[in-house]
């Protein structure tokens, strides 16, 4: 298992380069149940860019297998692979 | 069911006779067509067509400085003039009006933008027939359309045409979250969606299924077998179609898979050399004078069979780069980048992306430190749309070249 705390701090910080790139509200936290475009407002210009940050930083490509809706389910890619 | 638009964004909905009102009541008219409301560029669209003026459709999110570069202009009251009432009599029902937009005077221009080979977007006219060249028009069968792209955007207007022309009625899914598309697809009953394949990937995510939905088109994105058979299971009583189409010739040919089969009746004004498809001008608006004989469509396709000819698209041959159906030129957006102060060289290329098919990269050479991805971002973000900026900015001291000393963009 790896450090989940420390893996959801990370994808914070992605989320809000992503937001603050867009000029957009960054957020204090995230929860699991998230959803990226319905929560927190990603069209897909922002999942675009959330993929290859993500893909930088863990080197896996979230939505390769399909479109990922919340930040549980990246969470859930992240430590299978 | 006798609705002309309805957009929940915007809050509207929209009858056929409050259009046919809204079109009786209008005394102003301006050529160039601005806005984030489709119902106004719809609306706009028709009186143009109903007085035989041209109609000018600009983004509604084009910066003030791509204004300038296109138009010549960023602010277009001025071109405001009034109508002349007594060139058309008033429209007494839906029937009346559609009538009189089919038979609409060779006088008639739509001009729209895309993005061009050169780093400045080229205009293109078209007149009422080669927008509606493969227009089909079905009487009594009351339609409703998704609409999918932009309303400013060759892709737009031919969904809009397509309905228009049929008295059918549009519902509005372009910039939808999701669960929104979902939701409009179900509760308006919608029977045909036009959509890029980027579109159609954001949908997939759900278990849902549409059994309303009777045609599915796909186009301004390479398709895929893999893509049909997951759109059947979505839509599972659609006939789904594959379509090639450009800005300067609208719609030209249509698949149920990813090969084109080329009609007889076009083989001669198709060809292709050196794995490029060439059309032939005829097929292109008439007005765009600067295209000699054969236009070269900057896509690579590889040749299927001769006779009958059947071609698949295998990728861009152009610097264009297609971010989810949108195309960028590099070269523009590089132009722009090198404009902002500080910043000594730049390269604007793709990456392959699982969301939007590619992404526009950039690495920049700058002068000082205090220059970050968000400042170049925020920057750019008052000069060109948002989907020409890249995502994804690097920094880097020097710019790799290829050996030809060109910048490297693949």
């Amino acid at each position: 298992m790896k450090d989940i705390k420390k893996m959801s701090q990370k994808i914070l910080e992605i989320v809000n380069k992503v937001l603050e790139n867009r000029s957009k509200t960054k957020l204090e936290s995230l929860s699991p149940e998230m959803h990226l475009r319905n929560d927190i407002g990603f069209d897909s210009l922002d999942l675009a860019e959330l993929t290859v940050r993500i893909e930088a930083e863990y080197d896996i490509d979230i939505f390769e297998d399909g479109i990922v809706n919340t930040i549980s389910e990246i969470l859930e890619i992240l430590n299978i692979k | 069911m006798n609705f002309f638009f309805k957009d929940i964004k915007a809050d509207r909905h929209i009858l056929w006779e409050v259009l046919v009102n809204d079109i009786n009541a209008s005394l102003t008219y301006n050529q160039y067509c601005k806005s984030a409301d489709f119902y106004e560029v719809f609306k706009n669209i028709i009186i143009s067509m109903i007085f035989g003026k041209e109609v000018i459709l600009l983004d509604s999110d084009f910066t003030e400085s791509e204004l300038m570069t296109l138009t010549g202009y960023s602010e277009y009251t001025e071109f405001t003039e009034l109508l002349d009432r007594r060139s058309f009599s008033v429209f007494n029902s839906k029937e009346e009006l559609v009538e009189k937009l089919s038979t609409t005077s060779d006088d008639w221009r739509l001009t729209l933008f895309t993005s061009g080979t050169t780093g400045i977007p080229k205009k293109i006219s078209h007149n009422f027939n080669s927008i509606t060249r493969f227009i089909t028009t079905t009487k009594s069968i009351n339609n409703i359309w998704g609409f999918a792209y932009n309303p400013t955007h060759m892709a737009g207007v031919q969904v809009f045409f397509q309905a228009l022309l049929n008295g059918d009625a549009i519902v509005r899914l372009f910039n939808l979250t999701p669960n929104e598309i979902q939701r409009e697809i179900k509760e308006n009953h919608i029977t045909h969606v036009s959509a890029t394949p980027t579109f159609y990937r954001l949908l997939l995510s759900s278990e849902e299924t549409f059994p309303s939905v009777l045609r599915i088109t796909s186009g301004g994105e390479k398709f895929s077998k893999a893509i049909a058979y997951q759109l059947q299971i979505k839509f599972p009583n659609a006939k789904i179609t594959n379509i090639y189409a450009s800005t300067e010739a609208g719609t030209l040919f249509a698949s149920s898979n990813d090969v084109f089969s080329i009609k007889p009746e076009f083989e001669h004004l198709i060809k292709v050399e050196n794995k490029e498809l060439l059309i032939h001008c005829s097929l292109l608006g008439k007005l765009n004078t600067n295209i000699k004989e054969w236009y070269k469509t900057g896509d690579l396709v590889e040749n299927i069979s001769e006779k009958p000819l059947k071609i698949r698209f295998i990728s861009r041959k152009s610097d264009t780069i297609n971010i989810g159906g949108y195309k960028v030129n590099p070269l523009e957006v590089e132009e722009i980048i090198l404009s902002l102060p500080g910043i000594k060289n730049a390269r604007v290329y793709s990456q392959t992306n699982s969301v939007l098919g590619n992404i526009i990269c950039s690495e920049i050479v700058c002068e000082n430190k205090e220059i970050t991805e968000s400042s170049i971002r925020k920057l750019l973000q008052a000069k060109i749309q948002e989907y020409k900026i890249p995502r994804i900015i690097k920094f880097v001291n020097y710019i790799t070249t290829t050996k030809s000393g060109k910048l490297e963009r693949l």
